[in-house]
């Protein structure tokens, strides 16, 4: 009789802690690649064993290769039409090229949010970012002849920067660049957007408890194992302190910040944002602009165009976008946010 | 005798159920204390070359591969409340032979690869991700 009380008894100790242990049964795993985008990738997972979480980063850094080597600008690759392709010249004129299709709907992408952000992002600014990314180069090398890209220079480039003259054939999977003095930099918009495209493979797949970082741009597929939220931590410049404390799942968070690339000319720092209608880094007092919505590449446009806003503007802009929210960091240190910022904020 | 049996019997039950019952409240006490208190526990800091490299939770297994730069790397793992180094790429080897860690202050140093892990105890959980 005691002996059948007893275990009864233990089997519900058993089970009641069980319960609350279930949820270790997953491992947290993190690993890092500094190969792709010129940036730091963190991949975080939920898996029983590190063979199967090797196996699956792998299968997403593979991904992100594929993104990585169709999107740049900077580095070509033998065989491969990718953005170095259709911005090279032949003969004086771009020539039409054939591409990926991911290249196209990328651009078409980057073409929709020049609409949505009233050209803020404009992908065929190439020639004026092109222009500051050489003198940054230079300035960061030997920062005693740090200049800043002359403004005739900057205004001549400008003439070059009318997205219309991007053409892109869906059916035949081509991109003319109709103007021979232009030229495309997706920066602000492809690694976002390659990150959503991984992130919408692996949902497809079935996959959950999975956290993508490019760079600045948080992904999260799924929920943790045990259904909770991930937590994203926004951190202070200097890394002191998080300045924000997100719980989100399946949606996406991204920071610009004049912070993050920059260069100094005469003592005074120069950041790569650049304001459309200035040639210059956009000043609108803020040190940081986030954004949190549901797709990467939105995420990735928005935070950018964001930060060449006035705040009325960019209160307007983000009200005006379904499940898009928004927290400005002004340089005193002064947060403000849109009206569902709070939603997100881990409590 | 027949009585004294009954009796007996009884007061094994009565015990029985005292036993069970605390046991339970045990249980429960003990579900309950992970349940609400496992996320504002302990948790280790890395740094590295002086620069922190991440804040992790004592209460969730971990495995995270520390990256010191020129391919030197370092693997952590936290596993049943208590950390230590799996791997490492250092030549010493003197992080990876260290006990685990899991009371406040103890630390882990890699003295070739510049890595100290420090068990801490914060008021704020260590996020997820950090950007
Ligand atoms: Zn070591």
């Amino acid at each position: 009789m005691k002996q059948r009380f007893l275990s009864i008894a233990l089997a519900l100790c058993l089970f009641v802690c069980g319960g609350a242990c279930s949820s270790q049964e997953k491992t947290k795993y993190n690993t890092y690649s500094m190969d792709y985008f010129d940036t730091v990738i963190t991949i975080t997972g939920y898996e029983k064993s590190q063979g199967d979480f090797d196996k699956q980063s792998k299968e997403i850094l593979d991904m992100f290769e594929d993104y990585h080597r169709l999107y740049s600008i900077y580095h070509r690759f033998d065989g491969l039409n990718n953005m170095c392709t259709v911005n090279q010249l032949t003969d004086g004129v771009h020539p039409t090229v054939k591409v990926d299709k991911a290249i196209i709907d990328m651009l078409l992408f980057a073409k929709k949010m020049h609409t949505v952000t009233n050209g803020k992002l404009n992908v065929a600014m190439g020639s004026v970012l092109s222009l500051w990314h050489d003198y940054r180069t230079v300035g960061k090398d030997n920062p005693q002849n740090a200049s800043l890209p002359p403004m005739d220079k900057l205004q001549e480039a400008a003439k070059h920067t009318d997205i219309s003259k991007m053409v892109i054939d869906e059916e035949n999977s081509t991109v003319t660049l109709t103007d021979p003095l232009m030229k495309l930099d997706v920066g602000a918009i492809a690694k976002g957007y390659a990150v959503e495209q991984v992130a919408l493979a692996l949902e497809k797949k079935g996959v959950t408890g999975y956290v993508l970082n490019v760079g600045g741009n948080v992904r999260t597929v799924g929920s943790k194992p045990d259904g909770s939220d991930w937590s994203v931590g926004i951190e202070n410049p200097d890394g002191s302190d998080y300045i924000a404390y997100l719980n989100v799942s399946d949606m996406s968070v991204v920071t610009s910040g004049s912070y993050q690339r920059y260069y100094y000319v005469d003592g005074k720092p120069y950041h790569h944002i650049i304001q459309p209608e200035t040639l210059m880094p956009a000043q609108n007092g803020y040190l940081s602009v986030s954004v949190v919505c549901k797709d990467s590449g939105m995420g990735d446009a928005l935070s950018t165009a964001l930060f060449c806003l006035s705040k009325q503007d960019g209160l307007a802009l983000i009200n005006s976008i379904a499940g898009a929210e928004a927290m400005w960091v002004a340089e005193d240190g002064t947060k403000s946010y849109s009206s569902g910022w709070n939603k997100y904020v881990k409590k | 005798m027949i009585n004294m049996k009954i009796d007996s019997t009884k007061k094994h039950n009565r015990n029985d159920i005292i036993f069970i019952v605390a046991l339970l409240l045990i249980a429960t006490f003990g579900a309950l204390y992970l349940f609400v208190f496992r996320d504002g526990g302990n948790t280790v800091k890395v740094t590295v070359d002086g620069k922190t490299y991440g804040v992790y939770s004592l209460n969730e297994n971990i495995t995270e591969d520390i990256h010191t730069g020129n391919g030197n790397l370092n693997r952590l793992v936290i596993r049943d409340g208590k950390a230590y180094m799996e791997t490492a790429t250092c030549p010493d080897g003197i992080c990876v032979s260290h006990k685990p860690i899991f009371r406040d202050g103890e630390s882990i140093v890699c003295l070739p690869n510049k890595v100290v892990v420090t068990v801490t105890t914060t008021d704020t959980d260590s996020p997820d991700v950090v950007i």
